[in-house]
């Protein structure tokens, strides 16, 4: 099959590469762009480890085509921060020692991150059902859930 | 050795410190194998059997090998060192002639590309013979049941020794039955007269079907050779050192011909001890002089990695009507599937040893069927055997009309009471850890909280005590003294769950500086010294002590070189603020960077300090978890809503307490899963019918409430500040706490996992007048 040319932005980066058409988002990330924080650990949308942003909103990178995010947005876990300061979840999810493995961690954020901006303020229960879709097998869940909550009050505290 | 005590206070032991790779974690720089693409990268993918059990007439991989892009397909006639009676699993690289499990690889492929690897599976034809599958071990077990293993292949131990190392009597009868791999017997005292004797006798067969360790990142190997034969291998494993040996036993390569650098290893739970896909990859990247990278599929995972085995118990126990405990008898089935290899001696020990038994008699068979082979599972065996022991301890206290958790506490064994193989408890918390689940509020405080029920539904409370012997493993350290006053610590250590950072903090303590000044390395295995597993949950306590000791050496060297500068004895020198002072007199003093230069000037006199520790020691630190759960069921749809759940423990001394709470969540949750969701299904052809993490259903977020943690500290004697093991306690009590509290709710005994709504469902209809 012949390779197509794929436009798109990556961390707000604009971005030209040659992909096969059979080529999901997550391989085009990871092997065409070099970008491989977002992490394969099923290949059919149920553990949310390769979990980035198309579009601002969260989704599994190994369901979607590479073509189909053609002139369109992606944000990776590599731009979930800036280079040299970590996003307020990065550095919450450090301080309250959530990272075990790690292999989940790049997808829980992503996912973390689409809840806060979704629910500027959420509950326990929004933030539980938000990364449901991320599984991790290290943690039990509950220091994210506290790390989230924590980021989540001091943007209200920001914003007040 | 004593629990050890630092000169001052140190910012090191006992403080909640995050990982210093936690950055790297939460940014996705940290690199796994299947991100590592060195130039010339080849992709391995393995055609697998799709018939439990069948012989191969023929394999025809022309058509494979024709395809553009293909670099190499072989077969098992392809690799001449391949065993016919393979001992292991991985020495079953690809199968001979015949296929003893669905799943298990007859050819491999190398490509430029995965997609053309996968293409090349499609076109290798090979022609079957079906023949007929052992599925369920109660049958196999039986004469005449279809062979699994080629006649004179012996069993596999090597699993039991690497992880609780427990000394027990083989079964002394020869096994009669085909498929039956190993068998163990304990007994003591009378158990008949033991039942005779008692008002009360229960008995129960207790089922755990097989689960998978659930790690988020699949196998997964890159290897590739140099032009004189060595081999470097980037795995993702729980020890460096133990893959080496597996690998080069496979190839028929000296050790040190082999480089095993460990990759940052994305979840193992046991299931990435012992070599998997290492040796094929290697194989492959032989076979076609490039790099080769192999990842499995979660597919895959599921259909062909080592899962914990199934488990069927059959318990019966008797007891007075005082509560006085008579008798209990036990028979144990061990489902190994294709290879033998579990840990059948730790099922009797935790069945006959928690519990002051007068009589018992508990026989254990290992029994082999046409399945993936099993492997460790965090706790192996425990989890499954508690399930069995504590909640038959449940049904005699309720038959009996006593407490459950008092009845518990009255015959616990305590430390130097004998265990099941009659060496003694050594020293552990299980009754302190006891002691605090029942006066903890969830549980005083139960009989309140259940009159709080919704209409409709039903509330209950549970709790369960569980353990693990403790590994152990001869392991090595060092710890050297840089130039600029820091110190550097380097061991071969696996670490997943945060594991060095807490030796870091050994470190700091044992030598006397801030955690600050320590920085710690994994190296592989040509320049770190030998090494143990990252598994039985003995990181600490075992690698602990090599570190502490490592560094316990360079103070020593430190304050000697240093009493010879300050022309004074060493036992009038105290190391305060990085700087070695006499005792009372401050402003005498040699800073550490002064001493650590000396050590790398040219012509300098002074030698460099290097502190190195390889203890092999024989002492083990049981370590023991409680779990309180409190729930509510709907008796209708049999729907289980987890409201609470603590996780009481013993880890002899919080090296790092952050760390700790992680690795009781952590296996809180794991519990939990095989209490209420996970299992491995099969069909009565042997094939896996839920290969997708969609269908083997995980505990989500969703699914759970906070988890709350209650560290305990009795300290472990010989453990590195008193520390004992932490990983495996936690995986062990939530089976028997669910199903009590289930008991509790609706009145209905559970004997069979997973607790499924429909099982729960149908067990309330069962109670209901027609």
């Amino acid at each position: 099959m012949p390779k197509q040319i794929l436009s798109l932005t990556v961390n707000d980066e604009p971005k030209d590469v040659l992909v096969q058409p059979y080529l999901t988002l997550l391989d085009a990330l990871r092997d065409e762009l070099g970008l491989t924080g977002p992490k394969e650990g099923c290949g059919t949308g149920d553990c949310g480890a390769c979990t980035v942003h198309l579009d601002g909103k969260p989704v599994a990178s190994c369901l979607v085509l590479a073509l189909q995010a053609r002139g369109r947005t992606v944000r990776t876990i590599e731009g979930l921060g800036e280079s040299h300061t970590l996003h307020p979840l990065q550095d919450a999810f450090v301080r309250l020692g959530v990272p075990q493995c790690g292999f989940c961690i790049p997808g829980v954020l992503m996912a973390a991150a689409a809840v806060l901006a979704e629910h500027p303020a959420p509950t326990e229960e929004q933030i539980r059902y938000g990364i449901a879709g991320n599984l991790c097998r290290c943690t039990g869940y509950t220091k994210m859930i506290a790390a989230i909550q924590e980021v989540a009050g001091e943007m209200k505290g920001a914003a007040r | 050795m004593s629990v050890m005590k630092t000169t001052r206070d140190v910012k090191g032991v006992g403080l909640s410190i995050p990982r210093p790779d936690g950055a790297d974690k939460v940014t996705g720089k940290v690199q796994y194998v299947a991100d590592i693409t060195p130039r010339g990268l080849l992709h391995a993918k393995l055609l697998r059997s799709p018939h439990a059990h069948a012989r191969i007439v023929k394999i025809d991989a022309s058509k494979a090998r024709a395809l553009p892009g293909v670099r190499a397909v072989l077969t098992a006639a392809d690799i001449p060192e391949l065993k016919r009676k393979a001992p292991t699993r991985a020495h079953a690289v690809l199968a001979i002639d015949r296929v003893v499990f669905a799943g298990q690889p007859v050819a491999a492929v190398a490509a430029d590309e995965v997609a053309i690897a996968e293409e090349a599976l499609d076109l290798i034809e090979v022609q079957y013979e079906v023949l007929s599958a052992a599925v369920d071990p109660l049958q196999s077990m039986k004469p005449g049941a279809p062979p699994v293993a080629d006649a004179g292949t012996e069993a596999d131990t090597s699993e039991a020794l690497a992880h609780s190392a427990v000394a027990m009597a083989k079964g002394e009868t020869p096994t009669k039955a085909v498929n039956v791999s190993q068998t163990s017997h304990v007994k003591r005292g009378d158990v008949a007269k033991g039942f005779a004797e008692s008002d009360v006798v229960i008995e129960h067969t207790y089922r755990v079907p097989m689960v998978h360790q659930g790690y988020i990142e699949p196998h997964a190997v890159l290897a590739e050779w140099d032009r004189a034969g060595n081999l470097t291998l980037w795995a993702s494993t729980q020890g460096s050192f133990n893959t080496r040996s597996e690998v080069a036993d496979v190839l028929g390569i000296e050790e040190n011909r082999i480089k095993v650098i460990p990759v940052e290893c994305g979840g193992g739970f046991g299931g990435k001890i012992r070599a998997l896909c290492e040796p094929i990859t290697a194989i492959l990247a032989r076979t076609t002089a490039r790099p080769v990278r192999y990842v499995m599929t979660r597919r895959e995972e599921l259909e062909a990695g080592m899962p914990a085995p199934q488990v069927i118990i059959r318990l019966k126990t008797g007891a007075k009507r005082d509560g006085t405990l008579m008798a209990l008898e036990a028979e144990t089935v061990l489902e190994t599937g294709a290879f033998s290899g579990t840990v059948l001696a730790v099922s009797a020990v935790f069945l006959g040893s928690l519990y002051k038994w007068p009589a018992f008699d508990i026989k254990g068979s290992e029994v082999l069927t046409h399945k993936p082979s099993v492997a460790a599972y965090r706790a192996p065996v425990a989890p499954q055997s508690i399930f069995a022991i504590d909640s038959q301890m449940e049904s005699l206290a309720r038959a009996l009309r006593l407490d459950p958790a008092e009845f518990r506490a009255r015959h616990l064994s305590h430390p130097g009471d004998p265990m099941a193989n009659n060496q003694p408890w050594a020293s552990m918390g299980a009754p302190e850890v006891l002691e605090r689940a029942r006066a903890h509020p969830a549980w005083t405080g139960r009989e309140a909280w259940k009159k709080g029920a919704r209409p409709g539904t039903k509330r209950g409370v549970g709790l369960s005590l569980g353990g693990w012997l403790g590994g152990l493993q001869p392991t090595g350290a060092t710890v050297k003294l840089n130039p600029d006053g820091t110190l550097s610590v380097l061991t071969g250590q696996v670490d997943i769950a945060g594991t060095n950072i807490a030796l870091a903090q050994i470190a700091a303590s044992a030598y006397g500086v801030d955690i600050d000044k320590v920085k710690i390395t994994t190296g592989d295995t040509d320049v770190a010294p030998v090494t143990g597993l990252s598994a039985g949950s003995k990181t600490i306590y075992t690698v602990g002590v090599a570190v502490m000791q490592a560094a316990q050496a360079a103070r020593k060297q430190t304050l000697e070189i240093a009493a010879g500068e300050l022309e004074a004895s060493v036992d009038d020198l105290e190391l305060v603020d990085g700087k070695v002072v006499v005792r009372g007199v401050p402003d005498k003093g040699v800073t550490l960077q002064q001493i650590g230069k000396k050590g790398n000037l040219y012509m300098s006199k002074v030698e460099p300090v290097l502190g190195a520790a390889h203890p092999a020691f024989s002492q083990q630190a049981p370590a023991f978890a409680a779990q309180i759960a409190r729930l509510d069921v709907d008796p209708d749809t049999g729907e289980v809503t987890l409201c609470d759940f603590i996780t009481v423990q013993d880890v002899g001394k919080a090296i790092n307490p952050l760390a700790v709470e992680g690795q009781m969540q952590g296996g809180a949750v794991q519990s939990l899963g095989i209490a209420l969701t996970e299992a491995l299904l099969y069909d009565d052809q042997g094939r896996l019918t839920n290969p997708s993490l969609l269908d083997y259903r995980k505990l989500t977020a969703a699914d759970l409430p906070n988890l709350e943690t209650v560290i305990v500290e009795v300290p472990a004697p010989a453990g590195p500040f008193g520390a004992r093991g932490v990983g495996e306690p936690p995986i062990i009590p939530a089976p028997a706490a669910i199903a009590n509290a289930i008991e509790d709710a609706t009145g209905c005994r559970l004997t069979e996992l997973p607790l499924t709504p429909e099982r729960i469902a149908l067990a309330i209809a069962r109670t209901r007048p027609t």
